[in-house]
This record gives C-alpha cells, structure tokens and sequence, in this order.
C-alpha cells in the first residue's frame, strides 16, 4: 500500500527555492485512485453506498413515515427483503434512508470541522508568538475533554437535529486539523517564497489565504477524509445512546440502537445490516485518507 | 529533566485551566438558569433564588468562575439534587472501575500489539502483513457498540462462554468476577490493538531503515539481537506517546462500552446521568474526565523523556 507513485511529481521536482508546486490536489488525488488498489476500493465503495442510500429510494418504494405495529418484526421474505423492525418500517428502506442522514451529517460535519481548523491553525502557526501559544493551549484544553462526553452533554440539553448535529459535531472536531495544519504553517512560513511575498508587501490575510492554505491542502485534504469517517461514527455512537435524529429520521447507528433490545430474540436482520453499512463506510473513507496520505507522503519525501 | 518537568507542568495547568473554562462555559449554556434545570418545572421562586444564593448563581460571570475554581480545589464537584449525593462521593464509588477497566485494556492493547506488528515489520509486504493490516483497519473502523454487540452474540448468545453483562457493584467486586471482565476489556481493546500496532509497524519499519541497524549488523550482532535490542526499543518509546495522545478516546469507548455492558464505571454513570438530566453529575464527570487525560498525558511525556533522553533536550534547545 505503501509504495504508491505519483508520476505528477517525479518528473517535475522543484528547486529549492521555488515555491513546493502542490501541482493540481485533484489530480494528484485522481492518481492515487488509479494505483492504489485500496484507496480505488474505498471510491467504490463510497460511490455504492452513496447509490444505494440517494438512488435506492426512488427504485425500491416504501413507506417510511407511518408506523405498522400488525407487521412489525418479520423476518426477511420476498415482500421485505431484510425484514422488518419493532415499528414496522421495512428494513432495506430504513438502511437507505439512514444511509442518507450519516453520509450528508458525516460530509458536512468534515467540511466545518476542517474549515475551522484550517483557519484556526494556519493563523495560529503564521502569527506565532504569544498569540500562537495562547491559541493551542485552547486546543489542548478542548482536546483533554474526550469528544464523545462533550457531545453527550451537548445532546443532553439541546435537542437534536440535522442541522445542530453537523455543527456540534463539526465543532467539536476541528482540533485535530487546527493542530496539523499548525505544523504545516510552522514549516511552510520558513520558505523562501513566503519571506519573498513578506518582502513584496503581501498582507498577513493574503498570505495566509493565497500562500499557505493552498500549500498545505494535502495534509487538510487527507485530513477531511478521516474527519468524515470519524464524523458518522460519531453520528452513529450518539444514535446509539439514544441522543441521535429523533424519529422518523432514520440512521445506521439509530437502527442499530433499536436493534440492540432483540439481541437475545435473535433478530439479526436489526443488526447486521445497519453494522455492516456502518463499518463498511468507515473503512472506505479511511482506506481512501490513507491512500492519499501515502501520496501526499510520498511526493514530501521525493521533494 | 526538571526544566523540561517543570515547563511540562506549566503546559498541563494552561491545559486544566480551559477545560475548568470548557464546563463552566457548558454549566450557563443549560436552557433557561442552571437553577430551573437543575431543580426542574415545579421548582418554586423561593426555591430558585435560594439555590442561586446557595450556589453563588446570583454573583457576576468572572465572580463565579473564581468561585467554580475554588470549589473544585477543595474537591468539591457539586451536587445531584437527584440522587440526593454529593457528585464527589458519586466518583469515588464508580472511578476505579473504570480504571481498572481502561488500565486492563491498555495492557491487553499493549501485549497484543506488540507482537502482531514485530511480525508485520519482519515480514513486510507479505501475505502476513496485509493479512494484519487488512483486518487492523476493520477493527479501527468499527464502533465500539457494534464491536461489543458481535463479541455479546458470538460469547455470550450462541455460545455461553462470558457473561453478557459486566459483574456489579464496586471495585473490588467487579475484580472478584474476572470471567465478566472479558468481553468488557476485549471491547475496549480492541481499537486500541489497531491503533497500537498500526503505528508501531511503521515506527518499526523506520527504524529497521536506520544506519544504526546496518552498523549492528556490520559489527555482527545477530538479526534477532538487532531487532529486540535496538530496533524494539527505539520503536516502543514512541509508542508510550500514542498512549497518552489515545487516552480521550480510550475514554470514549470506555463510555460506549460500559453502557452496551452495564459496566458500573464512571461511563455509565454519566450515561444515566444523561438520561436523567442531572447536569452536576455530568459537569463532574466531565472535570473529573478532562483532569484523568491531562494527567496521563503528562506521565506520559515525563515518562517517555526519561525512556529517550533525546526527547528533553531537543524541547530544550527550541
């Protein structure tokens, strides 16, 4: 896995002095997709789910909203493919609308989560000094609260909605990016081309939103990936206490929370499914992070 | 060492000093006063203002602050007007439960890990290798709930080998059943086994490629020598770092999993408290949590600068 080449780069080293040529991330991101089996996988995989939870409603019908007490828990059969639950909602419907919640939660919690921490640590690493020290003990300090009781809290006195769940979620996890995209800020800031655009007169805004964000887009890209898995199992871990969507919102986690009360029944349909989505999404989007991290890994070392 | 501990010291109080900031802040962000969430609906004005004097609710925003800090030196973590208990007394009833239960898992993470990524390092790029690595990033993806779920239908449904419920009462009488500390423990290690030897593989793949490491050979020490002596050791130090940077999410799959267990720590407690809306408990838990990763990060930066001396000078020199 680890022996991805970037043909992107090898040919074009760049000297010393320039400024590190990111070339285009999106290319370099669709070549590590073509070589990387692993990371190709995760795509596909991604782009199925993605298929299933926004396509498979509009092909496969069922009724979602009103419950059907007379036809609850059946076990899978032509009419339900995967069975009912402890409401009546057909399962294989259920999965697709649940789908929905923790991909769009999952994606637009990464994004707020990494736009935060991407402003929050460039400005940080870039401004250094007292400032700099005082904006990473802030870090530190939210870092020390284990996210997941920050959330409980959270969702404890607020309730919750899809909306409120995207940005608690988002901004309780911009920390890990802040604190890399620091990093990247302290290494970048000691280039060449920055000091030339210092000497030009470039303001600190421009320098931070024309010169080192985009040069520190490999380490905020792999980032996100990660942050979206993280995100849905943070979605699900929270449905799965019972402070996720209230009904009839559906979600993986939510599902498998109903499904935990008939463990002892023996009704696998509740279970197995939703895990299996959720497990299999996770995994994709992190064999992708890490299909790209290698890349942008590799590209550092053959600078 | 001392100007290292000592700067280290600084950094952690910086630290607290936030998270004490981080629950003060959650305390005023409860709907309406924390007096009326805290007393709830019926709770009578007379009652109120008494309860804000009593708490110092009544006193400006910083006054309280300094008053919230203050308590928390004496150890005073509040009270749950619910459960009729001070938050304090609740802790020590369920805190080393739940140390017992991270501590059991960080060990068992260790000595599983340990092993599984000196053989991904020896035998890199083989069917091994992937085999483990494959089966290290499934493990890292799944939740925690859904991991203890299948460990409850293999071990404990179809086949009546652990208990499926984690053994009750305090400490001691969780310890005196150690066969319903399993599956607990292995739910809980399980991701920490991931992350552990995820990253120690590749610590010890970068070592391997040492200069070090040919100098050994060279001077013609053993393969097997080089490996546990030089590389081994080089390669764990590090690791003790990971333990202290993984220590919050330890402790949130130490939340996830108490409650699919019933596991009588600190985790359930604020899991029911949750439920229930008894805000002092989960303010005190949450304190209580933030001051345990601080600690522990703390031992164990002091800890891996005495391991590798290398370590303190260089934070020195900067």
């Amino acid at each position: 896995m680890s022996q991805v080449t970037v043909g992107t780069t090898a040919s074009s080293r760049p000297a010393a002095d320039e400024p590190p040529s990111v070339g285009n991330p999106f290319r370099l991101a669709l070549g590590v997709m073509a070589e990387n089996r692993v990371a190709l996988a995760g795509v596909i995989v991604i782009l199925l789910m993605a298929g299933f939870s926004f396509i498979g409603p509009l092909v496969y019908h069922t009724n979602q909203i009103s419950t059907n007490l007379s036809g609850s828990l059946r076990p899978p059969s032509s009419a339900h493919p995967l069975g009912t639950d402890n409401e009546g909602y057909d399962e294989l419907g259920r999965l697709m609308l649940g789908g929905q919640t923790s991909l769009e939660v999952g994606l637009a919690a990464a994004i707020v989560a990494t736009v935060i921490g991407m402003l929050w640590g460039s400005v940080s690493g870039y401004t250094g000094g007292v400032v700099d020290g005082v904006m990473m003990r802030i870090v530190d300090g939210l870092l020390a609260i284990p996210s997941l009781f920050l959330l409980v809290y959270l969702f404890t006195v607020f309730q919750a909605s899809v909306l409120l769940m995207v940005l608690v979620i988002g901004l309780v996890a911009w920390l890990v990016p802040a604190r890399l995209v620091r990093a990247e800020t302290l290494r970048l800031r000691t280039l060449h081309y920055v000091e030339a655009v210092w000497m030009m007169g470039g303001s600190r805004r421009r320098m931070i939103t024309r010169h080192i964000i985009p040069n520190a887009i490999g380490t905020i890209m792999v980032n996100a990936t990660f942050q979206v898995a993280d995100a849905i199992l943070a979605l699900a871990s929270l449905s799965f206490l019972g402070l996720g969507i209230p009904p009839p919102a559906a979600n993986w986690g939510g599902m498998l929370s109903t499904g935990v009360n008939y463990v002892y029944a023996g009704y696998w349909w509740l279970i197995y499914p939703p895990g299996i989505a959720i497990v299999l999404t996770v995994m994709a989007f992190n064999a992708v992070g890490d299909g790209l991290r290698d890349a942008f890994e590799t590209r550092l070392r053959q600078r | 060492m001392i100007t290292y501990t000592l700067r280290r010291l600084a950094q952690g109080l910086a630290v607290v000093v936030v998270a004490t900031f981080v629950t003060f802040l959650e305390a005023h962000l409860l709907p309406g006063n924390p007096a009326r969430a805290i007393l709830g609906v019926h709770a009578s004005n007379a009652q109120i203002t008494a309860f804000d004097q009593a708490n110092g609710y009544d006193l400006p925003l910083p006054v309280q602050y300094v008053d919230y800090i203050g308590r928390l030196l004496r150890g005073n973590l509040g009270f749950s007007y619910q459960l009729n208990q001070s938050v304090a007394a609740l802790l020590s009833e369920r805190l080393p439960a739940t140390v017992i239960l991270v501590g059991l898992s960080v060990v068992v993470a260790l000595i599983c890990a340990v092993p599984i990524a000196m053989l991904q390092a020896v035998r890199r790029n083989k069917p091994v290798d992937y085999t483990l690595t494959s089966a290290s990033f499934a493990f890292y993806s799944t939740p925690t709930f859904w991991l203890g779920l299948m460990l409850i239908m293999l071990f404990a449904v179809k086949v009546h080998v652990f208990p499926p419920v984690a053994p009750q009462g305090t400490a001691i009488q969780v310890l005196a059943h150690p066969l319903g500390l399993v599956l607990p423990v292995a739910t809980l290690a399980f991701t920490s086994i991931a992350a552990f030897s995820r990253y120690l593989r590749s610590s010890l793949l970068d070592n391997l490629a040492e200069e070090y490491v040919r100098t050994a050979r060279a001077k013609g020490a053993p393969r097997r020598v080089v490996l546990y002596r030089h590389v081994l050791r080089n390669a764990l130090a590090p690791l003790i770092t990971l333990i202290g940077l993984s220590l919050p999410g330890i402790l949130s799959g130490a939340l996830i999993t108490e409650t699919v267990f019933n596991y009588p720590g600190m985790g359930l407690l604020f899991w029911n408290s949750a439920q229930s809306q008894d805000y002092p408990v989960l303010l005190g838990v949450t304190i209580v949590i933030a001051l345990g990763t601080v600690i522990g990060s703390l031992l164990a930066d002091l800890l891996y600068a005495v391991v590798d001396p290398r370590v303190r000078y260089q934070r020195q020199a900067r």
